[in-house]
C-alpha cells in the first residue's frame, strides 16, 4: 500500500517536471522499443476486442446459421421476442445472479471485515482457504456441488436444494463471495481502524459502530464487490451446467445445448444486449471506485480481487 | 500495529463466521474425494461407497485417459507460456511506456473482455476460424490460403482459445507488479550505468515476481480445469480432462470415475506447480548467488520461492 502511493506520488510529480520544460525531457524521437511496445500493445488489444466485435456485428446476421453470413437486419432481435425458450433462460440467469450476489455481498463483506479488523494468523489461513476456492479449476468446484447439492436436497430432505433457482445461486455465490471479501479486505486494511476506537469511546454500542463507521467505510468495496459478484454470476456457465435442474436453466446453458443444435443469430443478439448490461454495471463500479478517491490502479488491482 | 480494543465477542463471533465460511467451499470437494474412492452400481445409480477401493484410479489411468492427461497437460503448458510471453510486454507497455492518465482507459479496455460471457467469447472465435468464416474467406482472397481454413476443431484451435481467454489473466497481475517497482529504483539503476536490458533482469524482474508467479498461476489452474474452450472449439473429442469429467457426470453417470478424474486433475495440477517451482529455483540458483549483496556482517536471508506465500501476498 505504502509502495504504491509512493509510485504514485513520483508519477505525478514527474508529470509536473515533465510539463514546464518539455524540450529537454521529452525527446520528440521515440526510441523504437518504445514504438514497438505501442504497437504490441495495440495488436493484443485488437486481439482481446475481435471475437467480441465479431459477436456483435453478427447478431445482425439475417440468416438461419450465426456463422455463415447472409445480410444485414435485426431479425434477430426480434426473434427473441417470440421465443419463451430464451427469454426464460435470460429472466433464469438475471434472477439467480441477482440472488447470488446478494449471497456474496453479505457473506463476503462480513469475512472482509472480519479479516481487516480482527488480524492475526487465522487471517492468512483463511486468505489461502479463499485463494484455494478461487483457483479451484471450475470443474472441480462444479463437480464437488453437484453430488453436495443432491445430498442436501435429497438425503438429509432440505427441499429447497431440489429448487434450480437455489441451487444456481447457491452455485454461483462460492466464487463470488471470495472475491466480494478480497475486495472489502482490501479496502479496509488501507483504512485505519481509528475512527471505530472514536465512535467506541463516545459510547456508541459495537452495532452502531459496525453500521455507522466500519460498514460506511467499506461501502464502495462493498457495492462494487455487489456489482463484480452478479457480472461474475451471470457469466457462470461451468457450475450451472452441473447443478441447473431442468426447467431452470440459466441463459449460458442454453447457449451450450444450442452449441450441439447449432447456433443461431439470437444468441449473438442477446449476447450484444447482455454485453451493453455488463458495461453499464463496469461503468458503474468503476464510478463508485473513482468516487472514493482510488486512482486507475487501485480499481485495477479491486477488480482483480487484488 | 493496530489496536484491538474493540473486545472479545466480536473477535469470537468472526472466528465462528470464519469456520461455517470455510465449511462452506470445502466441504463438497471432500465428497468428490470420498466418491472417488466408490464404484457405479448398475446402470440407474450414480455412485455407491459401502466397498472402497483404488479401482476407479486404475481405470482413470488407462491408456486412453492417459493420452488426455497428458494433452491437457500441453495445452496448459503451451496456453500459459503463450499468454506470458504475449501479456508481459503489453504489461511493460502499460506499466512504464503509456501516459499515467491514459492508463485508467487500457485497464478498462483490458477488463471488457473478461467480464464478458466465456462461452459467448469463445463461440466468437469459433465464428471467426470456422472453414465458410469470414477469415478463411479474406486469407484466400489475398492467396494465403488455396483452400477453406482448417484451424478449427485442431488443437491449435484450443491454444488460441485459452490464451484469448486467460490473456488478461496474466497482464492485470502482471502490470500491478511492474506499477509496484515504480520508476525510483528503474532510474538509480540507470544512473549506475546499467543499460535497459539490464535494468529490465536484475531490477524490474526480480521485483514483480509475486505478480509473475500470481499471473502464472491464474492461468495455468483454471486453464487445466477449463472444458468450455476445449469443446466450442476442438470439437466433440474428448481432449481435455475437463470434458472427461463433465461427460462422466452428465452423460454417463459415473460419479466415481468422474471423480476419481476430477481428483487426479488436482494432483496433476498439484504436481506440475511443484515441478516448476523446482525447476524455476533450480535456474535461477546461479542468479541469485551472483546477485547476492552481503552487508556488514549479517548474511542477508536468501530470497525463498514459496510460492503460495507469494501469490497471497501478491493477491492482498
Amino acid at each position: 500500500m505504502t509502495t504504491q502511493t509512493e509510485t504514485e506520488t513520483l508519477l505525478q510529480a514527474e508529470a509536473r517536471a515533465a510539463r514546464p520544460g518539455a524540450a529537454p525531457r521529452r525527446r520528440p524521437r521515440r526510441s523504437w522499443s518504445d514504438v514497438a511496445f505501442g504497437v504490441w500493445g495495440l495488436l493484443v488489444m485488437l486481439f482481446l476486442f475481435l471475437p467480441i466485435i465479431v459477436i456483435v456485428v453478427y447478431s445482425f446476421n439475417t440468416g438461419r446459421l450465426l456463422a455463415v453470413w447472409d445480410g444485414f437486419g435485426f431479425d434477430a432481435f426480434a426473434s427473441i421476442l417470440v421465443k419463451p425458450a430464451i427469454q426464460n433462460a435470460v429472466r433464469v440467469s438475471l434472477i439467480t445472479a441477482l440472488i447470488a450476489a446478494i449471497i456474496a455481498t453479505v457473506l463476503g463483506t462480513l469475512a472482509g471485515i472480519a479479516m481487516a479488523r480482527h488480524p492475526g494468523k487465522w487471517v492468512w489461513w483463511f486468505l489461502g482457504l479463499l485463494l484455494l476456492v478461487s483457483v479451484t479449476p471450475e470443474i472441480v468446484d462444479a463437480v464437488a456441488l453437484l453430488p453436495f447439492m443432491v445430498f442436501l436436497g435429497q438425503d438429509l430432505g432440505l427441499s429447497m436444494f431440489n429448487d434450480g433457482i437455489v441451487r444456481l445461486s447457491v452455485g454461483s455465490s462460492l466464487f463470488a463471495t471470495a472475491v466480494v471479501s478480497y475486495i472489502v479486505r482490501a479496502r479496509l486494511v488501507g483504512q485505519d481502524a481509528q475512527l471505530e476506537e472514536a465512535s467506541a469511546d463516545l459510547y456508541a454500542t459495537p452495532f452502531t459502530t459496525f453500521r455507522r463507521i466500519t460498514l460506511a467505510l467499506a461501502m464502495p468495496a462493498v457495492l462494487a464487490g455487489f456489482l463484480l459478484a452478479f457480472t461474475l454470476s451471470l457469466d457462470n456457465t461451468i457450475v450451472a451446467a452441473f447443478v441447473q435442474v431442468s426447467g431452470t436453466t440459466p441463459w449460458p446453458v442454453y447457449v451450450l445445448s444450442a452449441l450441439r443444435t447449432g447456433l443461431r443469430p439470437e444468441i449473438a443478439a442477446v449476447s450484444t444486449i447482455m454485453l451493453l448490461l455488463t458495461l453499464v454495471a463496469l461503468a458503474l463500479v468503476a464510478l463508485v471506485l473513482k468516487r472514493a478517491g482510488d486512482s486507475a490502479t487501485q480499481i485495477a488491482r479491486t477488480m482483480t480481487g487484488g | 500495529m493496530r489496536n484491538r480494543a474493540t473486545g472479545a465477542t466480536k473477535k469470537r463471533s468472526s472466528h465462528a463466521q470464519a469456520g461455517t465460511a470455510s465449511a462452506g467451499p470445502t466441504a463438497p470437494v471432500a465428497m468428490v474425494v470420498w466418491f472417488s474412492f466408490g464404484y457405479k452400481p448398475g446402470v440407474f445409480g450414480t455412485h455407491a461407497n459401502d466397498v472402497l477401493s483404488f479401482d476407479r484410479y486404475v481405470e482413470a489411468i488407462s491408456p486412453t485417459f492417459f493420452a488426455t492427461f497428458q494433452n491437457t497437460l500441453w495445452v496448459g503448458i503451451i496456453g500459459t507460456v503463450l499468454c506470458f510471453a504475449i501479456g508481459a510486454p503489453v504489461a511493460y507497455w502499460m506499466a512504464f511506456k503509456v501516459k499515467p492518465q491514459r492508463r485508467g482507459i487500457l485497464i478498462a479496455l483490458v477488463l471488457v473482455p473478461f467480464w464478458t460471457n466465456f462461452l459467448v467469447r469463445t463461440i466468437g472465435w469459433q465464428v471467426i476460424l470456422a472453414p465458410e468464416g469470414w477469415l478463411s474467406t479474406v486469407l484466400q482472397g489475398i492467396g494465403v490460403l488455396d483452400g477453406p481454413l482448417e484451424l478449427l476443431y485442431t488443437r491449435a484451435a484450443v491454444i488460441i482459445g485459452v490464451v484469448y481467454n486467460y490473456l488478461p489473466l496474466m497482464v492485470l497481475p502482471l502490470f500491478v507488479a511492474f506499477d509496484r517497482v515504480g520508476p525510483a529504483l528503474r532510474e538509480a539503476s540507470k544512473d549506475l550505468g546499467a543499460g535497459k536490458i539490464v535494468t529490465f533482469f536484475r531490477v524490474t524482474l526480480p521485483l514483480s515476481q509475486p505478480g509473475i508467479i500470481a499471473g502464472v498461476l491464474l492461468v495455468f489452474i483454471p486453464l487445466m480445469g477449463d472444458y468450455i474452450t476445449a469443446t466450442v472449439l476442438g470439437g466433440a473429442k474428448g481432449n481435455m480432462v475437463g470434458q472427461l469429467v463433465a461427460g462422466q457426470f452428465q452423460t454417463a453417470q459415473n460419479w466415481a470415475l468422474g471423480s476419481a478424474m476430477a481428483v487426479l486433475l488436482m494432483l496433476l495440477i498439484m504436481v506440475a506447480i511443484g515441478v516448476s517451482a523446482v525447476i524455476i529455483w533450480l535456474v535461477a540458483l546461479p542468479f541469485r548467488s551472483r546477485n547476492r549483496l552481503v552487508l556488514g556482517p549479517a548474511p542477508e536471508t536468501a530470497k525463498t520461492d514459496a510460492a503460495p506465500a507469494a501469490i497471497l501476498e501478491a493477491t492482498t
